[in-house]
């Protein structure tokens, strides 16, 4: 089979074009310009790089000193929402556990006495190496009890064993409560202890 | 950070309701950068603020405070050692001759030029960076001052341990001999080629006739130029050959034949400097660069020679293997010709490049841009300072012309991309060659026909078509008419 060959001519240039003296004085010129620019310029630090001012146009955010805002979408790291009273709000009812599609939370049940709950996690473990971050287990949580609105990512950590967070580490942040709690949580809408 | 932005570890563990931001728990609206799509950003044109222009003006203070000192150590150092040569007991022409010679070798040689090629090799990397919008080296810091940056100088501390304390690798089947000597021969005519370099004239300090520069005096400098700047070809060849390696030979073989090539230029461009001085001293070339064309123009190479200025920068960027001519090394993709080398031997290599970098810097200056000259006044602050403070001013003259071409060399790399093998050899053989050549016979004929006056006549006048052609006064007119590429023409006359 014949191959279609394409004989490409060049564009036809004159002597200035093909001596591009012009070009490379305008080159050095830009590149001179950003220079001195960026060398005498101050640093703006914002960091939303589109919105510095100033006669700097460095783009760099030098990252553990400056960081850039998160996006509002942004989840972070998980945290069991604590009660008023401190008690991690989970009933330990696996929901989460058993959506995750990376099974990497743990958890063992206990059971109060005196409460009216009955359950309440006596392990609660997430592997955050395993954690793919996708949200389901705080969409699956009949008790708001899981939130990721830490907006902090999971540290870097020295060995496997340290990412994995106990329920210590992630009971934390501000107390929640809900009117529905009442139900849950052993207390009437008005406040008085609901009879068994 | 904008007030209109908020951090969300400060702001989310706000107790919120169980709708609201239950994902996020912060509700701020971000606004899309300010600035049309593929414009630059809206700070492009900003002006300087005077707090800034306040910082520039100090950053070059530092720079002539620098290059004050290199050459106060340089006169001083002079004299000391002048002295020290007296005072025990060497003649007076053996004194000046041994003492100059030594002073010299340790404070200009090794003092500057070597220092400044150090930092060079720190300046390429943040001057680069300040072009490409970046912020460059910055992490390391010096023991104790751990708040500082420094300009990333202490980086180059790190990079020295860095090539002396890495494993070096030697080719078994390679010539050991010539494998360890090779990275010295490329190494070593980088650094000799200064000696005839003269930073001042002769003067006089505290009794002592002192001169800045090696070997100044010498009666064939410019053969000595093109004599040691061939024998940099022998650095690089051999490396790559003893390295038994064969890419490192192919790259050795690039090398060599761009620098062959390019050495034919860089002599022929300065022959015609040679006609218009009558000299091949340096010493005697600078002397004749003093004074003034027409009353205000220095009387400068740049103004008798400005085609061969061009055709000598470009000459001497491709025979020291950079700025668009570096493809011998070729970082960032082709096999260099030191493909074997580690350690500190790839160091001397390396540092090698910026100390020729340095010494066509002050070859540059002493050629065309009036060497130690200051462009005018010279003669007031003669009369006003004497000689001897006005030779110290012309040292830092000279230091701070070398740094500007220095820094003229390193924006030059890091504007324009490198060039194809073809279109190496096409530039220095069809066009650099030539016009050497033509500069030289018509440098030659005004000469005969105008002498010195004439000369500066003709420079001027090249000159001037020099600049009108890259302001775009002269030759705008494309003169062939753009053509389609016939794929193109065939794809239009399908839809037409």
């Amino acid at each position: 089979m014949p191959i279609d060959t394409v004989t490409i001519r060049e564009p036809d240039y004159g002597p200035r074009e093909r001596l591009y003296l012009r070009e490379l004085v305008r080159g050095l010129l830009i590149t001179s310009r950003h220079f001195f620019r960026n060398l005498f310029g101050e640093r703006d630090l914002n960091s939303e790089v589109g919105e510095r001012q100033g006669a700097n146009l460095i783009a760099t955010v030098s990252y553990p000193e400056e960081r850039r805002a998160y996006p509002p979408g942004y989840r972070g790291m998980h945290r069991l929402v604590p009660r008023e009273d401190g008690k991690p709000r989970c009933v330990a009812c696996y929901m989460c556990a058993t959506v995750c599609p990376a099974q990497c939370i743990y958890i063992e049940a206990g059971e109060y006495d005196q409460e009216g709950i009955e359950k309440y996690p006596t392990r609660f473990e997430i592997d955050e190496l395993r954690c793919i971050v996708c949200g389901f287990c705080v969409e699956a949580c009949p008790k708001d009890a899981i939130r990721m609105d830490t907006g902090t990512h999971s540290p870097a950590v020295l060995s496997r064993p340290l990412a994995t967070f106990d329920k210590e580490a992630l009971l934390k942040g501000p107390a929640v409560s809900h009117p529905t709690d009442a139900i849950t949580y052993g207390k009437s809408r008005r406040g008085e202890p609901l009879k068994h | 950070m904008s007030s209109t932005m908020s951090h969300p570890q400060n702001q989310a563990m706000e107790p919120v309701g169980i709708g609201a931001g239950a994902l996020t728990g912060h509700d701020v609206h971000r606004e899309a950068p300010k600035g049309p799509q593929g414009l630059p950003p809206s700070n492009f044109y900003a002006p300087f603020r005077p707090k800034e222009i306040a910082g520039a003006v100090a950053l070059i203070g530092y720079l002539v405070v620098l290059c004050a000192v290199w050459a106060a150590m340089m006169i001083f150092g002079d004299w000391a050692i002048v002295g020290l040569f007296r005072v025990l007991g060497a003649s007076l022409p053996a004194a000046e001759l041994w003492g100059n010679a030594i002073a010299n070798i340790l404070f200009v040689v090794l003092a500057f030029v070597m220092l400044l090629a150090t930092l060079l090799t720190m300046g390429e990397r943040k001057w680069s960076a300040f072009i490409q919008d970046r912020i460059g080296p910055n992490r390391a810091r010096l023991p104790g001052l751990k708040n500082h940056a420094f300009w990333g100088i202490p980086h180059i501390l790190a990079d020295v341990g860095k090539m002396m304390t890495k494993e070096e690798v030697v080719p078994a089947m390679g010539n050991q001999t010539l494998f360890h000597l090779a990275p010295a021969i490329a190494f070593a005519p980088a650094v000799i080629l200064f000696a005839v370099i003269p930073l001042s004239p002769d003067f006089t300090l505290w009794g002592e006739h002192l001169h800045i520069g090696v070997a100044p005096h010498l009666n064939q400098g410019l053969l000595y130029i093109f004599a040691i700047a061939s024998i940099g070809v022998l650095g690089t060849s051999l490396g790559g050959w003893a390295s038994n390696n064969k890419y490192g030979l192919l790259g050795a073989m690039r090398a060599s034949a761009q620098m062959i090539s390019y050495e034919v230029t860089l002599g022929l461009t300065l022959v015609g400097l040679m006609l218009i001085f009558g000299t091949l001293r340096l010493d005697s070339m600078m002397s004749q660069q003093t004074g003034h064309l027409f009353g205000f123009l220095p009387n400068w190479g740049v103004f008798y020679q400005p085609l061969a200025i061009v055709a000598y920068f470009a000459a001497a960027s491709a025979e020291i293997k950079r700025a668009p001519f570096d493809l011998p090394e070729g970082d960032s993709e082709i096999v260099g010709y030191f493909i074997e080398y580690s350690g500190l031997k790839f160091g001397i290599y390396m540092i090698g490049e910026f100390v020729e970098v340095v010494v066509f810097a002050g070859l540059f200056t002493t050629l065309f841009f009036g060497g130690y000259h200051l462009p005018w006044g010279e003669g007031w602050l003669a009369g006003h300072l004497g000689p001897t403070w006005l030779a110290g001013l012309q040292v830092l003259t000279f230091l701070a012309k070398t740094v500007f071409f220095c820094w003229l060399s390193l924006a030059v790399r890091w504007t324009y991309p490198r060039f194809r093998y073809d279109q190496v050899m096409n530039l220095g053989w069809k066009l650099l060659l030539p016009a050497s050549i033509a500069n030289v016979a018509l440098t030659g004929v005004v000469i005969l026909a105008g002498g010195m006056h004439g000369a500066a006549i003709m420079g001027i006048v090249e000159l001037v078509i020099l600049l009108a052609w890259v302001v775009g006064a002269v030759g705008v007119r494309r003169s062939g008419k753009e053509t389609l590429l016939p794929t193109e023409s065939a794809a239009a006359s399908e839809h037409g």
